[in-house]
């Protein structure tokens, strides 16, 4: 399968502190890749720099298609509700109201949001939060996911169900990129790719 | 990517979504400028132009807040689909006929209880503040990082105006001078409105613009190369 993201040499530092340096890798469609390390080792930086969020000092980032972004926090309107954030996320990529809703319902529904419950997002637990921002990402059918670690807050069922899912993403061609400390279900993706806490020991390939 | 419409209507209809579930806020923007009219309504004029610049506090702390309260969501949002100009315009379509009614409601009372000698032209400077207040809100919201700094500038601009000479050159320099300069002639039989409309246009112009850099600073999205 070809790339659908491939990154090249970035690098990004904020003053003194080192938080990338010469990472390089690629993943292709329908491949599934879990990104590991430990707490400050640049995860949700590379990620970030992959979506755009954040600019690297140096190096280059190309994308196939349309990046599917979750955060690891669900960055939502406190008085919103769902219908809202789905119309609103949905116009951006060109949605009609009744697509968003349309499409955003079946993604919700796969990981048992209640459609039905029309509270504001300040009145959900974390987990529900997390199955909207998820949502999000997910709404306009995008050709690269980079997921940092969407499933906090998920209970046992909802959590298992998102592995379920990224087999799926792999069936239907889509670049999946999660970070994830749970070790227990690595072996559900295509490759494991560790970034160092040490950006001293940072040069490492693709590894494919 | 062109401005489309539709996404700034809808950003403007999650704002008043947003904004109007706020009850609390609501009351507490009525009840600014309220008090700022009531507590010297006893001493004249001054009353009136108190409650009327102190409108400002209201509209352009809504707007503050509304900016600085999805700076995380906004980002996602270019990241979306949505440009910089689209997130300022839908606030602006929003909170700009917000403002208005507020303004048109409080003016309407001041009216009634300090007998203005020019009422409309009360309504229209009011009415100015409240849409200055915008643009105001949206350029500190963009610039400043936190709610706390943010909300410290608002204090230290209106406070200002309220409190300084109005021929002193520091008032002139402000945002709402024009404005006060309105509802100050609207106490008198005379005074034209024409230069402080004209200038409130500009200055208000020029905050949209600085909002506008800010912004899409604070919101920039690098779009990558496409693969081969």
């Amino acid at each position: 399968m070809p790339d659908a993201l491939k990154i090249s040499q970035v690098a990004k530092r904020y003053g003194r502190t080192t938080i990338l340096e010469h990472v390089d890798l690629s993943v292709a469609a329908g491949e599934v890749v879990a990104l590991t390390g430990e707490n400050g080792a640049g995860k949700s930086t590379l990620m970030k720099i992959c979506a755009g969020l954040i600019r690297a000092d140096h190096g280059d980032v190309r994308v196939a298609g349309r990046i599917g972004y979750c955060p690891q926090l669900p960055g939502l309107f406190e008085l919103l509700t769902a219908d809202d954030h789905l119309v609103m996320f949905g116009r951006g990529a060109g949605l009609s109201r009744a697509d968003s809703l349309r499409r955003g319902y079946e993604v919700l529904e796969e990981f048992g949001f209640p459609v039905a419950d029309r509270a504001v997002t300040r009145d959900l637990s974390g987990g529900t939060r997390q199955k909207l921002n998820l949502a999000l990402a997910l709404l306009t059918d995008p050709g690269v996911l980079l997921l940092d670690e969407p499933y906090q807050g998920f209970d046992r069922g909802t959590y298992v169900n998102f592995w379920d899912h990224c087999d799926r993403w792999r069936a239907d061609g889509k670049a999946v990129v999660v970070v994830t400390h749970m070790l227990a279900e690595l072996e559900r993706v295509d490759r494991v790719i560790e970034l160092p806490a040490h950006p001293s020991r940072s040069h490492y390939g693709s590894g494919r | 990517m062109s401005l489309s419409i539709r996404r700034v209507a809808i950003m403007a209809e999650m704002h008043g979504r947003d904004l109007t579930r706020r009850h609390a806020a609501i009351a507490l923007l009525i009840a600014l400028p309220l008090s700022f009219y009531f507590a010297s309504v006893g001493s004249g004029a001054s009353a009136v132009l108190a409650g009327g610049v102190g409108m400002s506090f209201s509209v352009s702390g809504a707007t503050l807040f509304s900016v600085l309260s999805s700076k995380e969501v906004d980002q996602r949002l270019v990241l979306g689909g949505y440009g910089p100009l689209e997130l300022l315009l839908g606030r602006l379509l929003f909170l700009g006929p917000f403002g208005l009614v507020i303004a048109l409601a409080f003016s309407a009372a001041m009216s009634v209880i300090s007998h203005p000698a020019r009422p409309l032209v009360l309504a229209l400077g009011v009415a100015v503040v409240a849409l200055q207040s915008v643009p105001f809100g949206l350029a500190v919201g963009a610039a400043l990082p936190r709610e706390l700094e943010g909300t410290l500038v608002l204090i230290g601009v209106i406070g200002l105006q309220l409190s300084a000479s109005p021929d002193s050159l520091i008032a002139k320099a402000l945002p709402f001078y024009s404005a006060r300069q309105i509802i100050a002639s609207s106490l008198e039989q005379q005074g034209s409105i024409a230069w402080p409309l004209f200038r409130t246009a500009i200055y208000g112009l020029v905050l949209l613009v600085i909002a506008r850099i800010f912004v899409a600073r604070r919101v920039d999205v690098t779009q990558h190369s496409p693969l081969d």
